[in-house]
């Protein structure tokens, strides 16, 4: 089992949420956040004034799934948030030790 | 017997659905446990035997005869030296049979000492005293207890009373006035909920000895218009939560959402158009705490003031004629000043709101009073405008001014438009507040930024606008239709009213309208796109606008509470604002798409040849042009580049289309050597195949390749692969050869649409303006006309005709007038600056549009 985060653009999220969906990924956490990679925030200049924005607003999507379908899904996510300029995101895969669902105690691959 | 009771307060039930309403159906209550405890009382052997006296007393809103139906019953069960020892046998007697019927019982057994001394240590055993009633057993004890209450707890403590009162009513506001508590008002505890009404009642009792409304009325307390307001507000609310009681079937006192929808059902509200049953029963619930708050308000000052006089210095400040400074408050110095000069009624406003004072509770009342002097004379009395423009813009504390004018009545009397949302509620966890206050509130957060970041203020073409934008942007809520237009509409008679410029309507009216026009984009488009930005940014027009459309849009959603704004929505919303202020401002950067962040071009090139990695091409890409280069993803270039040597012999002969469907529309791209009339042919050939241009970008390559990237849309429904793209690129080699007339053939096809729609379009404003300053390297002509098929072809002929090169095309259709932009220079890359060639080409362009 692993996790996989994807930090990708707001405004992409309908559509990385519709494609997962379309491969049968039941759930996802998603989280506001901020940050900044290579893109490292950039200046604006307005008036002769610099304005820096040192992080950018994305949006963070978590989910867990059996290491088997990890590459469908990362390739799922690409696909749906790529707009190929600076600031599409990152991906990280971690790998998951247990899962138990709350509710019913079932563990593992039956918590997904 | 305990069924008896159960099959007693089902009945109570039954005389609900009969129509029993409000205060009456207390009463009903409390009668049925009157006797039921008195039955109990008479029946005690302990009682009918003790040596001493014994009263039974009921407390609290059971002792005002006020019982809810799932409320405790408070007793006090007063005893004297001979009855102590009974009281243990007497108070099981009627305590068990209370506890078995299912009521929940506050009760303690005192002497008359014992009872004294308690209420001095505790307030609420001590205001509970103040509705004390005797159920049952001794009179003279009840008399005795009386009193000495009245002897020892109020003489000469009547100011340590109010002031705990009105601390205990401080603290309920803080803790009832959270947002939670706004959403789901507490109809007990919250603002101008039960607990204002008994404070008010209490006070007046205890500390100036007047027993009821009709008393407070007689002693000025209270006007008789007040009373009148106040007698059915209280009503409403004993009813409703009677009915809560009822409807979560135990003592709850907060209206909470899914009890909202269900008591909407019982009171028989029903969805109309635009409003659901429950956004209208949750209107006169707010309607009738705020006539309470209101009232419980203006006694409390009134209270504070009477209490506080001695010794204070009573000089007065005249403001001005009619107005007047005392004690720290604004006041109007006499109804007759009022009667003969309206405007005092704003001017008072204004004072107030300069000096960052209150406006004296009497005075807020004469206010009300005097309504009936606002007229369509005083509406458009230009000196009231000025003193209302004054107070958005120049309030110390516009939250307080406003709510004012508010509360009184006179901003809804003044603008009669704002009685449609007066306590309207919407019936999500979005929206905080009802709609009048979000509005007041909106204009407060204006106030807010611009002390936070002046910077944005600081040149504002109409900060009064901005602000009344601020005060009205959902004017339009409440119906059916998007309130935003609605808005629109409405805000224009507003402003004609308040003798705005034409500008200024404009202006108001495109504020009100695109109000939501920032946080909706900013979560739905890339920041980056710049097709979207140059869109936007022309829908905005200036950065003035754009500034003025940003504030609103920030104070809006701050208004509207905490699921609407956060430090991460605020980022989203910021990014959006600074990529279309870089677009708008053009002394920075060239206008037209290009990448915003300033990348440095060696970067972009050698990005690009990266992503070649080593394959040849046919093209230098270090002499490929600027504008191209920051145009396009590095993945589209390589894209152009190998198509462009691939295709390298087709190439030398025909033009090459390469469609791609996109979010909200096609992009085309055209591969071709450059030709005369490349453009205008490319565009008829579209009209042709019923395709829609709305934007083009034209670049050509050091080799005299051009490559034009269009955004089309087709003209019916068609999905893009029944989109005869085959057929299109034949169509158009023929036209580059001249071997397909596209004048006649777009003039066959509009006969055949003679009676089409378009033909019956509203007057549309025609004319051509020509720009050499918005862009450094173009000359852009605008062309404002009909949307009609085939024009843009005459026009890009027209251009080509007179030996211009277009580079860019923008098409922006607004609300049926279609804008062509064109952005153009001459063969030799210059402006095109001689004016009697710019007017020749002027009314040429004209012409078309006007045939």
């Amino acid at each position: 089992m692993k996790k996989i985060e994807a930090i990708i653009k707001p405004f992409k999220l309908d559509d990385v949420k519709d494609a997962l969906s379309e491969i049968g990924i039941k759930g996802m956490t998603i989280s506001e956040v901020k940050g900044y990679g290579r893109q490292k925030g950039h200046t604006e200049i307005y008036r002769g004034a610099e304005y820096v924005i040192d992080f950018i607003p994305k949006v963070k999507v978590e989910i867990v799934v059996d290491s088997a379908d990890v590459d469908k899904v990362i390739e799922t996510i690409i696909t749906a948030s790529r707009t190929g300029k600076i600031g599409d995101g990152k991906i990280f895969v971690i790998p998951v030790e247990k899962i138990v669902r709350v509710r019913t105690g079932e563990t593992d691959s039956e918590a997904i | 017997m305990q069924d008896q009771l159960r099959a007693a307060r089902e009945a109570l039930e039954e005389l609900w659905v009969q129509g029993l309403r409000g205060h009456e159906l207390l009463k009903a209550h409390t009668e049925l446990a009157d006797k039921f405890i008195i039955k109990h009382f008479s029946g005690s052997t302990a009682a009918r035997d003790s040596r001493g006296e014994i009263a039974v007393i009921a407390l609290g809103g059971y002792g005002r005869e006020e019982l809810y139906p799932f409320s405790d019953i408070d007793l006090l069960l007063l005893h004297d030296r001979g009855s102590a020892k009974d009281m243990k046998e007497v108070a099981e007697s009627i305590l068990y049979p209370l506890w078995d019927g299912g009521f929940e019982v506050g009760h303690s057994v005192r002497g008359v000492k014992d009872s004294l001394s308690f209420a001095k240590e505790d307030f609420f055993f001590k205001v509970a005293l103040l509705d004390a009633r005797l159920l049952a057993g001794s009179e003279s004890l009840f008399k005795d207890l009386l009193n000495r209450y009245q002897k020892k707890i109020f003489t000469g403590k009547r100011d340590k009373f109010v002031a705990t009162m009105e601390q205990f009513r401080a603290e309920r506001r803080d803790k009832y006035g959270s947002h939670a508590f706004i959403l789901e008002p507490n109809i007990k505890e919250g603002k101008g909920g039960m607990r204002d009404i008994q404070a008010m009642l209490w006070v007046s009792k205890a500390v100036f000895g007047l027993n009821d409304l009709e008393a407070m009325v007689e002693a000025g307390m209270l006007t008789p218009l007040e009373r009148e307001r106040f007698m059915e507000s209280w009503d409403m609310l004993a009813m409703i939560r009677n009915r809560l009681h009822y409807v979560s079937k135990r003592k709850n006192d907060q209206l909470i959402f899914e009890y909202q929808e269900e008591m909407a059902e019982a009171f028989s509200y029903t969805d109309t158009k635009g409003q659901l049953a429950v956004e209208q029963f949750m209107r006169h619930v707010y309607g009738h705490l705020q006539t309470v708050a209101v009232i419980t308000d203006i006694f409390f000052e009134h209270v504070g003031e009477v209490l506080r006089r001695k010794g204070k210095d009573d000089r007065e400040d005249v403001l001005e004629q009619g107005i007047i400074r005392r004690r720290g408050s604004v006041c109007l110095s006499g109804t007759e000043n009022i009667r003969e000069q309206p405007h005092l009624l704003m001017r008072i406003f204004f004072h107030a709101g300069r000096l960052g004072l209150p406006v004296h509770h009497r005075s807020r009342q004469k206010v009300r009073e005097n309504l009936d002097l606002v007229d369509d004379k005083f509406r458009c009395s230009k000196r009231v405008t000025a003193s209302f423009l004054a107070v958005l813009k120049e309030s110390r504390d516009p939250e307080s001014v406003l709510g004012w004018m508010l509360d009184t009545g006179l901003l809804s009397s003044y603008i009669p438009e704002f009685s449609r949302v007066e306590s309207l509620a919407q019936h999500d966890l979005y929206h905080i507040y009802t709609v009048d206050r979000h509005q007041v509130q909106t204009v407060a957060e204006m106030h807010l930024i611009r002390g936070e970041n002046p910077e944005l203020f600081a040149d504002l073409s109409s900060p009064r606008v901005l602000y009344l934008s601020g005060l009205l942007h959902d004017i339009g809520k409440g119906r059916q239709d998007d309130h935003s237009r609605l808005g629109a509409e409405m805000v224009l008679r507003i402003g004609e009213r308040l003798a705005l410029t034409a500008d200024e309507k404009e202006l108001l009216a495109f504020l009100v309208r695109y109000h939501l026009f920032l946080p909706e984009n900013g979560l739905r488009r890339d920041p980056e796109d710049q097709l979207f930005i140059n869109q936007a940014a022309e829908l905005i027009g200036s950065i003035d606008r754009l500034n003025m459309l940003y504030i609103l849009s920030v104070a809006d959603s701050r208004a509207t509470g905490p699921s609407a704004w956060s430090g991460w929505k605020a980022s989203v919303l910021d990014r959006l604002y600074q990529q279309l202020k870089n677009y708008l401002s053009v002394s920075n950067r060239e206008k037209l798409g290009f990448a915003p962040d300033g990348q440095d071009i060696s970067l972009l090139i050698r990005q690009l040849s990266d992503s070649l990695a080593g394959e040849a091409v046919q093209v230098d890409v270090n002499k490929l042009p600027e504008d191209y280069l920051r145009s396009f993803t590095v993945e589209q270039m390589g894209k152009h580049l190998f198509y462009h040597r691939d295709m390298a012999g087709r190439l030398k002969q025909q033009a090459l289309l390469f469609p791609e469907p996109e979010r909200d529309c096609w992009s085309l791209l055209m591969l071709s050597k450059d030709r005369p009339g490349l453009l205008a042919k490319l565009c008829g050939v579209l009209s042709l195949h019923n395709l829609n241009v709305l934007g083009a970008r034209v670049f050509t390559w050091p080799d005299k390749t051009v490559v034009d990237m269009l955004e089309v849309k087709p003209v019916a429904d068609i999905s893009f692969k029944e989109q005869n793209w085959l057929r299109l690129e034949e169509d158009l080699n023929l036209a580059i050869n001249y071997r397909l007339d596209i004048g006649v053939r777009l003039y066959e096809k509009r006969k055949k649409f003679r009676t089409n729609p378009e033909r019956h379009v509203q007057r549309l404003e025609k004319k051509v303006v020509v720009n050499n300053n918005i862009s450094d390297r173009f000359t852009v002509f605008s062309v404002y006309g009909a949307d009609n098929r085939g024009t843009l072809y005459h026009l890009a002929q027209v251009l080509s005709d007179s030996n211009l090169d277009i580079h860019r095309a923008r098409i922006a259709t607004e609300v049926e007038q279609l804008i062509d932009v064109f952005y153009i220079t001459m063969q030799d890359g210059g402006k095109l600056k001689d004016k009697e060639e710019l007017e020749k080409i002027k009314l040429s362009l004209l012409k078309i549009v006007e045939k």
